[in-house]
């Protein structure tokens, strides 16, 4: 067992963080939605600066613009941007959807999108939930119908995230009608740009920001499909392990906890430092704890990864679990800490958390939806079917059920 | 990072696991909490053959210089199998503190006697006036006086909860000799044999059914050469043992907690109710996968920091945190498990929850329980320097509030001048 890093790793690591601290502007504030030219065309450039340096995949193969290094170098890269809460514009593309091009994307596809995705050139969006498919995500009903050498496009797509705008969305299409629904799922690279799409904002409590996507006669060269025709269910899952796991959460909790009781101590009440209240300190001491455990649970994932051949596939993860559960702990912890003054939005006069602080009044708004790659419910449930192997509802009686309460309406 | 064990952990896992099926099982232990001694001489000496006892002292003290990291993989199975036994009492807590701290000749004298099983020695530390709110382990709460005379010290005062003290050849016995300025200063350490006169040792009645004790130490004469590290110095020596002791007892709840974990889900795939098996349901499902995040949880913490006792790192926070989540989480792993054994979890001669939620009442105390761990946290979390800063040129952009930024991609820019142009007209409208 070994705790620490290699003293390779420590190199990159303060490589990383010294990066960051030089690039970022003194007045920065971590994870604040980008919404103006200015801050998107910051972010982008970034991004861009970053990428030419290898630092947002240095995990991958030197071949697809990466630095050759492990899975490990991998987390630490994530580690560093989570301890800084940049919101990245190519997040999704880099760190789910990269890492499935590398698994299940043909020869062609890698060459044409890893080089510039590990650059920080593109901004992807995962277009996988729709209106019926939220948490049954293989609910599709955006239809990919076969058109010569294309395939043409119809639905709709809701809750996708992304506030930059994009030039490829990975959209899950249906390509079959199959019993079980699940067989009969593609994945589709297909160009933002693209006649008949329409994205239309979807405003929501989240950091993020969310957009509607409506597909009307979009044609798609068949080239594009990622990964295997009707397997594309199965590449969502393991995007969604990606998207569940990553070191880069934790340490941003980890950075906001540390911002926020360094805000404690110097907050005055009554003559003393808010950190000395014994029930501030309980409370803040907690978050500390579960911060790590969901550290070392997210390292445990990454380690898993890079051991890969020889464990074989990790039978559950439990960062996706503690995330989502911890995102609301800490929330609430820390909107219970500030009291009234907690419900005071940035900018607004008496508003107390400013500067690098994390913003308490919308990270509680940002943390009364957890459902990103699946809700804490529907993670609970892969966990003891998937994880414990508890045995679930087979689908043949949902229809019986239907009925039954059916029956009873009536 | 890496998370595997070494081929020789595996290996001692392995023999610690076969041994305590053999003899450990749970007839052993039932046996034990009926047992007065509450242990078996025999097992003791057995484990002792197996090197259990000096696993981590060095060669010269009839030790084989294992890691602490090796103690802990052995705590886990120890745990697993609710071995029931003085170990942490003798070889860690005070064994460890021995070696710590102890003259050349006491550590040559008993620490090869521990190795081999020959003595049993029990730690008299927490007394009855601080066992609340998690304060018995601070050193605020040591008012058992030694007062010097002549060549002697004359010990006189209560200790409560004291483990294994009824089958113990020695007390290591933890005094005040001084009020110094700080609480920890002012302490001083005694070996004491058990058969001095004036010293009383009443059982107590536990919820687990373990063996811990009231010590009555009525005015008890001490030889001076029995005093263990520096007269007023014996805090700093001992608190390294106490968080090492901590992390065991962490090892140990990973160990049945993850026993538990295995005997609620099989509980949960065969248990036919409404005509299927009851893990079927959700709320059910619930309960496991929560148990299972307590025990993983813990798990991991408590293996990051025994690495760093055994690389012989800083470790207060980590042992804090281990120690804390354990505590509370192991309590909680139980009562999921209550809940999805019900009636069959909670008869006492039926299984073996009954028996690992009654021992978690001692763990979760033993040691510090999580209020106490918490404080220690939060001690450390006074130490942390303020965040690092960024050093870019100023931007000036960054608190604007997203409502108030002008977006610069179509379909928000359009939404967002919608809006203006609303708010606009209404304020026409008031004029």
């Amino acid at each position: 067992m070994e705790f620490g890093f290699t003293e390779e790793q420590e190199k990159l690591r303060k490589e990383l963080r010294d990066f960051y601290v030089n690039e970022l502007p003194e007045d920065y504030t971590p994870h604040i939605t980008p919404v103006s030219e200015k801050l998107q065309s910051f972010y982008r450039q970034l991004q861009k600066k970053a990428g030419e340096k290898g630092y947002l995949t240095p995990g991958w193969p030197a071949e697809y613009g990466g630095k050759d290094l492990g899975s490990i170098e991998q987390g630490i890269a994530a580690e560093e941007q989570g301890n800084m809460g940049v919101v990245w514009p190519g997040t999704l593309a880099y760190r789910f959807l990269g890492p499935g091009l590398v698994m299940f994307g043909t020869e062609e596809q890698k060459k044409e999108f890893l080089p510039a995705i590990a650059r920080g050139e593109q901004v992807w969006f995962e277009a996988f939930t729709e209106p019926e498919a939220g948490t049954d995500e293989a609910n599709q009903r955006t239809w990919a119908v076969e058109d010569g050498d294309d395939y043409i496009v119809n639905g709709q797509k809701t809750f996708i995230s992304g506030g930059y705008e994009p030039d490829w969305l990975v959209t899950e299409v249906r390509t079959a009608d199959t019993t079980p629904k699940h067989r009969g799922l593609s994945l589709l690279m297909i160009k933002a740009d693209s006649p008949g799409i329409t994205i239309r904002p979807l405003p929501t409590m989240g950091f993020g920001i969310q957009n509607d996507i409506f597909y009307d006669n979009v044609r798609v060269p068949k080239k594009n499909m990622l990964g295997q025709l009707n397997r594309g269910f199965y590449h969502v899952m393991q995007i969604f392990d990606f998207e569940r796991s990553g070191t880069e959460a934790p340490a941003h909790a980890k950075r906001s906890l540390h911002e926020f009781v360094q805000f404690c101590k110097e907050e005055q009440r009554n003559g003393r430092p808010l950190f000395d209240d014994p029930e501030v300190r309980e409370k803040l001491a907690w978050m500390a704890v579960e911060c790590e455990v969901w550290r070392l649970i997210s390292w445990h994932a990454q380690w898993w990864h890079s051991e890969r051949k020889q464990l074989g596939p990790k039978p559950y993860d439990l960062s996706g679990f503690f995330s989502k559960k911890f995102t609301t702990r800490h929330a609430e912890m820390r909107a219970e800490i500030m009291g009234t003054y907690g419900q005071l939005r940035k900018g607004s006069k008496h508003a107390k958390v400013v500067g690098h602080s994390v913003d308490v009044e919308r990270a509680w708004q940002s943390s009364r939806s957890l459902h990103a790659a699946g809700t804490l419910e529907v993670n609970k449930i892969v966990l003891a079917t998937r994880g414990l192997g508890l045995p679930r509802i087979p689908a043949k009686f949902n229809k019986e059920i239907m009925a039954a309460i059916q029956e009873r309406k009536e | 990072m890496n998370f595997k064990l070494s081929e020789e952990q595996e290996m001692l896992k392995k023999t610690a696991s076969d041994f305590l099926e053999k003899e450990c099982p749970e007839s052993f232990v039932r046996e034990m909490e009926e047992d007065d001694d509450g242990y078996s001489p025999e097992v003791w000496l057995k484990i002792a053959d197996l090197g259990w006892l000096g696993l981590v002292y060095p060669e010269e003290y009839g030790g084989t210089g294992g890691s602490f990291l090796d103690m802990a993989v052995l705590y886990e199975e120890m745990g697993r199998a609710m071995f029931p036994s003085p170990h942490l009492s003798t070889v860690v807590l005070c064994g460890l503190t021995i070696l710590n701290a102890g003259s050349h000749e006491w550590k040559a004298d008993l620490l090869p006697k521990i190795a081999k099983g020959d003595v049993i020695i029990s730690l008299a530390l927490t007394e009855p006036e601080s066992s609340w709110n998690g304060r018995s382990w601070d050193p605020e709460g040591i008012t058992v006086r030694a007062t010097a005379a002549k060549d002697n010290y004359i010990i006189d005062g209560t200790k409560l909860f004291v483990h294994d003290a009824h089958i113990a050849g020695y007390l290591l016995c933890v005094t005040r000799t001084e009020s110094g300025t700080r609480p920890e200063d002012g302490i001083t350490l005694f070996l004491v044999d058990a058969k001095s006169p004036g010293v009383k040792c009443t059982l107590l009645e536990t919820t687990a059914g373990d063996k811990q004790n009231e010590v009555i130490f009525d005015k008890v004469k001490v030889p001076k050469e029995n005093m263990v590290g520096k007269l007023n110095g014996g805090w700093a020596p001992l608190a390294r043992v106490l968080q090492q002791g901590a992390v065991l007892l962490c090892a140990e709840m990973v160990g049945a907690g993850q026993r538990i974990l295995e005997l609620t889900t099989d509980y949960a795939k065969t248990r036919i109710q409404f005509d299927m098996p009851i893990g079927i349901n959700q709320y059910v499902q619930e309960h496991c996968v929560n148990l299972l995040s307590e025990v993983e949880g813990a798990r991991w913490l408590t293996y990051q920091a025994a690495w760093k006792i055994s690389e012989g790192l800083p470790c207060d926070y980590e042992v804090a945190m281990a120690k804390a989540w354990a505590s509370d989480g192991h309590e909680r792993a139980c009562w999921y498990a209550h809940q999805v054994h019900a009636g069959v979890g909670y008869a006492i001669d039926a299984g073996l929850l009954p028996l690992y939620s009654r021992r978690g009442k001692t763990l979760k105390y033993y040691l510090g329980d999580t209020l106490h761990h918490l404080r220690k946290v939060a001690e450390q979390m006074d130490e942390w320097p303020s965040p690092q800063k960024t050093k870019g040129k100023p931007l000036g952009i960054w608190n604007i509030p997203e409502d108030k930024q002008v977006p610069v991609w179509q379909p928000w820019r359009e939404r967002y001048d919608k809006i203006e142009k609303r708010k606009e007209e209404r304020r026409k409208r008031k004029i």
